[in-house]
């Protein structure tokens, strides 16, 4: 009897043993990395903000619809019959309602927000005084802060009425009109968060561009990946800061965040020479402030979707210049003799953007880099600051705006002002996304001649101020979080 | 596994050391069965002590009693008899077997209850039933046996694995199939080779189960029969119990059986011989307005094409499969010990070429009582198969199912000289017969074993501590070889192992007391369970061909790939069950489970059940009618368990590597962590009744039930400001609700005749109550990528189709037409509108058997069939004349041919720009009702006095047609589907057989 129960004692307390571990309910993916493992350590705090770039490389971002779309929308761009697969037409038509708006860009704008907030909010403790550094993380949290300005900017100027009007409107304009997008700074799987003011919305994006600046180190600049400049060093914030102010009428601060850059001796004017090369290089450099980098490997690849096949001739080739934006060249401009492309056999006289031939990775679905923020604009910042009241010492605006111009084969300017700074900046930055930008804030219209106007249905003009220039807020997002208010003047909203 | 060492070892030594008892003697006497046959190794007792002796090979026995003594006679499987002894000197015993106790006593979760007091919905098979259809596995034999057990095949191809539904689909996201439980050990019942199993759908696999070791299948279809089962019981639990063996010297039982087989193919659909192939494309050809005897047009089709003959592809790369099985098993025993052993083999060579299945299987279960309290055993049982597949169910030119509709029969399979044919452009420069080179191959090695120990504390209390280990490795190795199709491609090997290793153990305290009227029965348990399954997986592409190994592959090509899965359960759980004067028993369950599978916040859940049973037949009032009446029981039970039945690691939060700025080392979110992620909850209540009349001559039950499946796991849209546009929430509902309806019946009893029968009818109805806003969902069936033309959508059946609206064919010209949105008839498909349209689940479900036996003579049949479902078949390759290149079938000869013609197909056109042919409208829906005779079978025992010459025990020799016809209306090999109701391109069709058999014991 004494060995039976001995017996059973073994067994169940065997049993107890195998069964009755602390954790023994814990099974946690070992080929997976978790967010917890993931954000525990520099190194994968790390990799999880170079990842954190990720979106901005996608075609419904900055490797094609933040591009052509701003362009099809400035009357930059037009479609015509000779190649049309039925893209880019939404934007060209301001063809916008609750249920087809820009809803990736509103998506992973906010994957990049949360993808940044992940590290912001894992850094504490992580350094260890040897390996890892205060600096390291300060590093980190720089790039994500930048990201997390960055994504929130891309979204209100697409969601939210420009800051110059609401700002000089605040009286007169109802609630609604004056919302821009939410600012979100933790991760929270149950957060429903409500849009903050334009003027709010801008707040917290220079205030995050200036901690960034605060922290960064001067020298610092992401290692170990293929082109530097798709991250973030202390003039990609600075440069960013720049056109930020600028947007926001704040003269005197875009001049001096121009002028860092342009001081730092980092940046070159690309020559007329040499602008011809620099579409479809590699790597960015000369003027090349900050980009993305293509990639036929690179995870968001979009294939036939990216820009390069889209604005070539021989790929989609819906979208293509307006021939008002055309007529706005001299003929020896090297920005019209090299910028634009026409069809194979030259038979259709229309004219493509030439800004992404393509770095050769594959043809006829190759990819390219996206120029975000260059040199350029940097002196166009700072002359129409300096236009605005803004004083740099030793430097003249009128200088400044002609730095374009005398590196692009085309004549100079002899006065500074409004409708000459336009006129630049259209030109220069025809095909890069901006310009509609620039209309928003200088709260121009878009006016577009019949012959800018081929195959388009609707909005040949639009007025501003319109609700037209805020998009809706996506119906899907208003469904599933009643703390959103929808923008004013579309029909299907909630 | 030390664990799992440790016990056998320990029960090893104690086998050892147990020892029967001796004595004087002063009585003697033979103990023998009804048969007259002597019964050994029976226990003989003087009652009320431990003194006793057993009974020798002859049966004799003899024991120094006391002269006021009382013997007490016993032998396992018969019944226990005291007889006094009153001084005499020779006492013989005739035991008599225990036929009524097994015949009560029903296998259910953690014990065995009496009939009587059972509350919840089961349905039971016994072992004469599971052993008289020579079916290859148990899954199979299921089949319209089981009123509410609805079992699909899904394919034909030899080890295939079934589909089983009870009382309906439950889940969207989860799984469906039932907890399958082996000797009280929850079992891994899913496929999990690698290459072989490619189309075979379903997700029940009992290969690795003889069927004729089973003594019975117990199914758990409602809350207050599974709900034990927690978090795993929401889809019913199978229970399986394997054969214990009988005492009594060793008893042989050998068994042989051939068969073969072939497609089952009742409506004789087939392609297009040579003429009927090439009028229909010169049809097609001039109805596009082409001449088909113009040789520089780009539609050629002159009758010259047939001058070199032609090719039958059905007949040419299908086969009479064939099929045998050979078994011998022992089993015997003292009255302290008894064992059962069995070795079986079974082979199946399929109807297509380079297809077959064999398997070995190997079982011991032993018992053996250590002392009068406690009692301890093994059931071990080893399998191994080897399976080999070219492809069945893929779509690719290799599969002969899908191929053999595709070349036109003017393309032969060999050329002139004898070798293969693979110059046939519509097949892509493949021969499927070319597939003998390579090589699709799962070698499958499984172990399952348990040990249990069972101490009597008290004669009322019990403990016992049960501890499984199954063990699974797979091989599986594919080669494609250089000659394998026209392009001479590389040779390449890929060679996966799998291993899946799972410990159980489960420890209950049972508590059974009787007093007067009263009968309490308690239990307590617990269990835990780790379950670890590992991959990995090699391609070596370049492989020497004289080498096939990824040896001799270049290293740089060589790609690996690694999974490895984990997964824990812990349990606590119980039963309180109490019955009063055999007429009112109430029960009720709870069991607590915590999973590695949930959230954090949401580890533990609990369940429970709540039945009780009203015997009206035992009342007083009932007197009267007891002659007519012999059984009446009310039942009623509510209850709640869970469905668990998820992918690991979904409530973890993880990131993924991404590829960005020309580095693969960056890493971003790819799941949201999701603390809350739990069960789905089902909540069922059932009401039954139990009847019988005339003594049980006819027999049966009705019962009602409904299930609402909530707290669903759904795919749910979350705002993008959160990180993720979606994430899995338990949101959302469904229910099924049904009745059950069996009867069975001895309709004649006459002397030597005796004929019986049996019927069972259920009807379940879906729908779907609340899917979280999501306007519709497929069912997510990655192979055939959701196009299934069935939605999810609210307030419907759970699967209903959705397609385009076809009106038929235009009369007047013989074009297609559909119904547009607008309600016009239209004949462009990009108008037409799409409708909800029938559902694939049926209206009814069930079977038929009866048997009829005369003498040594019985002749058994037993049919199932589904009634009421919709099917959209795709098997029936028309296409209207669209493709110059591929052959159609026979169902395609119908079609318009002068304006008036109703009923027809679209006229044929080549390359008809209206494109009719396109699977996804209601033209390819059909009525999918069938009835299917699965088994007739003839069998013949061999008298005694003709054996008792050659010293043997039994014989019997049978013959039994399998799946002989099935009566159907659709247009395909074979209407059976999953539940999906998909007839897919290329799954292997059923297939019937003829098989004969010899089974002798001695």
């Amino acid at each position: 009897m004494k060995r039976i129960s001995l017996y059973i004692l073994a067994t169940v307390a065997l049993v107890s043993l195998a069964g009755c571990g602390k954790d023994f309910l814990e099974r946690a993916p070992k080929l997976q990395q978790t967010t917890e493992i993931q954000l525990a350590t520099y190194d994968g705090l790390n990799g999880a903000t170079l990842g954190a770039y990720y979106y901005l490389g996608s075609t419904g971002w900055y490797t094609c619809d933040r591009v052509v779309e701003n362009e099809m929308r400035a009357g930059n761009g037009m479609k015509q019959s000779f190649k049309n697969s039925g893209r880019a037409t939404q934007g060209y038509n301001w063809n916008y309602t609750a249920d087809a708006t820009n809803t990736t860009m509103w998506a992973y704008c906010y994957f990049t927000v949360a993808m940044a907030n992940n590290v912001i909010d894992n850094l504490e403790g992580k350094a260890d005084g040897e390996d890892v550094t205060d600096q390291d993380l300060n590093n980190l949290k720089a790039e994500c802060l930048f990201l997390r300005a960055f994504a929130h900017f891309e979204n209100v100027l697409v969601f939210g009425q420009p800051y110059t009007y609401v700002k000089a409107n605040e009286g007169s304009l109802t609630d609604a009109q004056k919302l821009g997008v939410p600012y979100v700074y933790h991760t929270d799987p149950t957060a429903k968060p409500a849009r903050e003011t334009v003027i709010d919305t801008y707040d917290y994006i220079v205030k995050d561009l200036l901690e960034a600046e605060s922290i960064i180190d001067p020298k610092y600049s992401r290692a170990g990946v293929a082109d530097k400049l798709g991250t973030v060093n202390i003039y990609t914030i600075q440069a960013l800061l720049s056109r930020v102010y600028l947007y926001m009428g704040e003269w005197q601060k875009a001049a001096d965040y121009a002028t860092k850059v342009i001081d730092s001796g980092k940046f070159k004017m690309w020559t007329a020479a040499e602008w011809p090369e620099v579409w479809g290089a590699e790597v960015g450099s000369g003027e090349v402030i900050f980009e993305v980098y293509g990639k036929i490997s690179n995870g968001t690849n979009g294939s036939w979707d990216d820009i390069s096949y889209l604005t070539n001739p021989e790929g989609y080739g819906d979208p293509v210049a307006t021939p008002s934006l055309l007529a706005l060249y001299e003929a020896t401009d090297v920005r019209l003799t090299d910028g634009f492309r026409t069809d194979a056999k030259n038979e259709s006289g229309y004219f493509w953007t030439a800004k992404y031939p393509g770095k050769g990775d594959r043809s006829p679905n190759d990819v390219n880099n996206v120029i975000i923020l260059r040199l350029s604009e940097m002196y166009l910042n700072r002359a129409e600051a300096i236009m605005n009241g803004a004083v740099i010492d030793g430097v003249s605006g009128l200088d400044d705006l002609n730095e374009i111009p005398s590196h692009r084969g085309a004549s100079t300017y002899s006065v500074l002002n409004r409708s000459n700074i336009k006129l630049e900046r259209r030109k220069e930055f025809a095909w890069e996304g901006n310009y509609l930008n620039d209309l928003a804030r200088w709260g121009d219209g878009v006016t577009r001649a019949d012959a800018d106007f081929v195959l388009g249905t609707q909005n040949q003009n639009v007025e501003f101020p319109s609700y037209r220039w805020a998009l809706p807020i996506p119906k899907r997002e208003l469904d599933l979080n009643e703390n959103l208010v929808a923008n004013p003047g579309y029909s299907n909203t909630k | 596994m030390r664990k799992f060492k440790l016990f056998l070892a320990t029960v090893a030594i104690l086998l050892a050391g147990a020892s029967a008892f001796a004595q004087n003697i002063t009585v003697k006497g033979v103990v023998s069965d009804e048969a007259g046959e002597p019964v050994p190794a029976a226990g003989v007792l003087v009652d009320g002590t431990t003194k006793g002796t057993v009974t020798g090979a002859n049966g004799e026995y003899t024991i120094s009693v006391p002269s006021n003594a009382s013997l007490r006679f016993s032998s396992i499987g018969y019944k226990d008899q005291l007889i006094p002894v009153n001084g005499k000197t020779v006492i013989n015993v005739t035991l008599s077997e225990d036929a009524t106790k097994l015949e009560d006593a029903v296998v259910v979760a953690y014990g065995t209850v009496s009939k009587e007091s059972l509350t919840g919905s089961v349905t039971t098979l016994k072992s004469d039933e599971i052993a008289s259809a020579p079916v290859t596995s148990v899954d199979k034999m299921l089949a319209g046996k089981l009123a509410g057990v609805s079992v699909s095949q899904g394919s034909g191809q030899p080890g295939s694995t079934s589909t089983i539904r009870v009382r309906g689909t439950s889940s969207i996201t989860a799984g469906n199939e039932p907890l399958w439980v082996v000797d009280g050990i929850p079992m891994m019942a899913s496929d999990f080779r690698q290459l072989a199993a490619v189309g075979v759908g379903g997700g029940s696999s009992s290969t690795f189960l003889n069927p004729n070791d089973i003594e019975s299948i117990t199914v758990l279809k409602d809350a207050a029969a599974a709900s034990i089962y927690g978090s795993r019981a929401a889809n019913g639990v199978i229970l399986v119990t394997t054969k214990s063996g009988k005492s009594g010297r060793a008893r042989f039982t050998a068994r042989a059986k051939y068969g073969v087989q072939q497609l089952a193919n009742d409506n004789n659909l087939r392609p297009l011989n040579g003429l009927e192939a090439l009028e229909y494309k010169r049809t097609a050809v001039i109805n596009a307005g082409k001449d088909p005897d113009d040789p520089t047009g780009s539609m050629y089709f002159p009758y010259t094409l047939l001058e070199n003959g032609t090719s039958n592809w059905y007949k040419e790369l299908t086969r009479i499969g064939s099929l045998q099985e050979y078994e011998v098993n022992a089993t015997g025993g003292t009255d302290k010990s008894s064992y059962y052993s069995s070795l079986a083999y079974h082979k199946n060579e399929g109807v297509y070429n380079f297809l077959d299945f064999q398997r070995f299987t190997a079982r011991v279960n032993a018992d053996t009582q250590l002392t009068k309290s406690l009692k301890t055993g093994a059931r071990v049982n080893l399998s191994y198969s080897d399976s080999h597949s070219p492809q069945m169910g893929s779509s690719y030119y290799i599969n002969p199912q899908f191929a053999m509709w595709h070349p036109l029969p003017w393309h032969k399979v060999r050329n002139d000289d004898g070798s293969l044919n693979y110059n046939i452009s519509e097949m892509s420069g493949n021969n499927p017969l070319g597939v003998g080179n390579d090589d699709y191959n799962d070698k499958e090695y499984r172990l399952q074993g348990s040990a249990y120990l069972e101490y009597k504390i008290l004669p009322t209390l019990t403990f016992k501590t049960t501890n499984g280990v199954e063990f699974l490795f797979l091989e599986s190795h594919q080669y494609w070889s250089p000659e394998g199709s026209k392009a001479g491609r590389e040779a390449t090997a890929f060679n996966i192992w799998t291993t899946d290793i799972r410990y159980t153990t489960s420890n209950t305290l049972t508590y059974d007391q009787t007093f007067g009227d009263h009968h309490v029965r308690a239990m307590a348990g617990q269990e835990a369970m780790t379950d670890t399954y590992k991959y990995l997986y090699g391609y070596s592409p370049g492989v020497d061909p004289q080498i096939p190994y990824p040896t001799t592959a270049p290293a740089a090509n060589d790609q690996v790939d690694y999974s490895l899965v984990e997964e824990t359960l812990m349990s606590y759980f119980g039963y309180l069950e109490y019955s009063y004067a055999r007429k009112y028993s109430v029960q009720a369950t709870l069991r607590t489970d915590g999973s590695s599978l949930f959230g954090s916040n949401k580890k533990w859940g609990t369940f429970y059940s709540f039945g009780g049973s009203w015997n009206i037949a035992n009342e007083k009032f009932m007197k009267p009618v007891s002659g007519y009446v012999s059984q009446a029981k009310l039942r009623a039970s509510y209850g709640v368990n869970g469905n668990n039945n998820i992918s690991a690691y979904r409530a973890y939060g993880t990131y993924a590597s991404v590829a960005n700025l020309g580095v693969a080392n960056g890493y971003a979110p790819s799941r949201p962590a999701n603390p809350e992620l739990s069960w789905e909850k089902n909540k069922t209540w059932n009401l039954g009744l139990d009847f019988g009349f005339f003594d049980d001559r006819l027999t049966g039950s009705v019962d009602v039930y409904n299930r609402l499946t909530t707290d669903m796991l759904l795919a749910t849209q979350v705002p993008y400001t959160t990180g993720f546009g979606s994430n899995t929430k338990n949101v959302g509902s469904i229910q099924n609700k049904g009745v059950e309806f069996l009867l069975d019946g001895i309709l004649l009893r006459k002397g030597d005749f005796l004929w019986t029968a049996g019927f069972n009818i259920a009807f379940n109805r879906s729908k779907v109550l609340d899917l979280a806003g999501n306007e519709f969902l497929t069912p997510s069936d990655s192979r055939i990528d959701d196009a299934t033309g069935v939605r999810i959508t609210e307030g419907r059946s759970l699967y209903t189709f959705y397609l385009r609206d076809w009106y038929g064919v235009n009369p007047s010209n013989g074009d297609g037409l559909w119904w547009a949105e607008d309600g016009t008839l239209t004949n462009d498909r990009t108008k037409a509108r799409y409708i909800y349209y029938g559902s694939p689940e049926p209206k009814a479900t069930g079977g038929f058997n009866t048997s009829i036996s005369w003498k040594n003579f019985t002749l058994s049949a037993y049919a199932q069939f589904v009634a009421g479902n919709k099917v959209l078949s795709s098997n029936s390759y028309v296409d209207d004349g669209y493709s110059l290149t591929a052959n159609t079938s026979t169902a395609a000869l119908n079609y318009w041919k002068q304006p008036g013609d109703t009923g027809v197909t679209p006229k044929p056109v080549a390359q008809n720009p209206g494109v009719y042919h396109s699977l996804y409208s209601t033209r390819f829906l059909q009525d999918g009702s069938y009835l299917r005779i699965k088994d007739i079978t003839l069998s013949y025992n061999v008298p005694s006095k003709v054996l008792d010459a050659v010293k043997i025990k039994g014989a019997r020799v049978y013959v039994s047609a399998l799946n002989p016809y099935t009566f159907h209306n659709v247009t395909a090999l074979d209407p059976e589907t999953g539940p999906l109701g998909n007839i897919e391109i290329g799954v292997h069709t059923a297939v019937k057989s003829l098989i004969g058999g010899v089974e002798i014991s001695f």
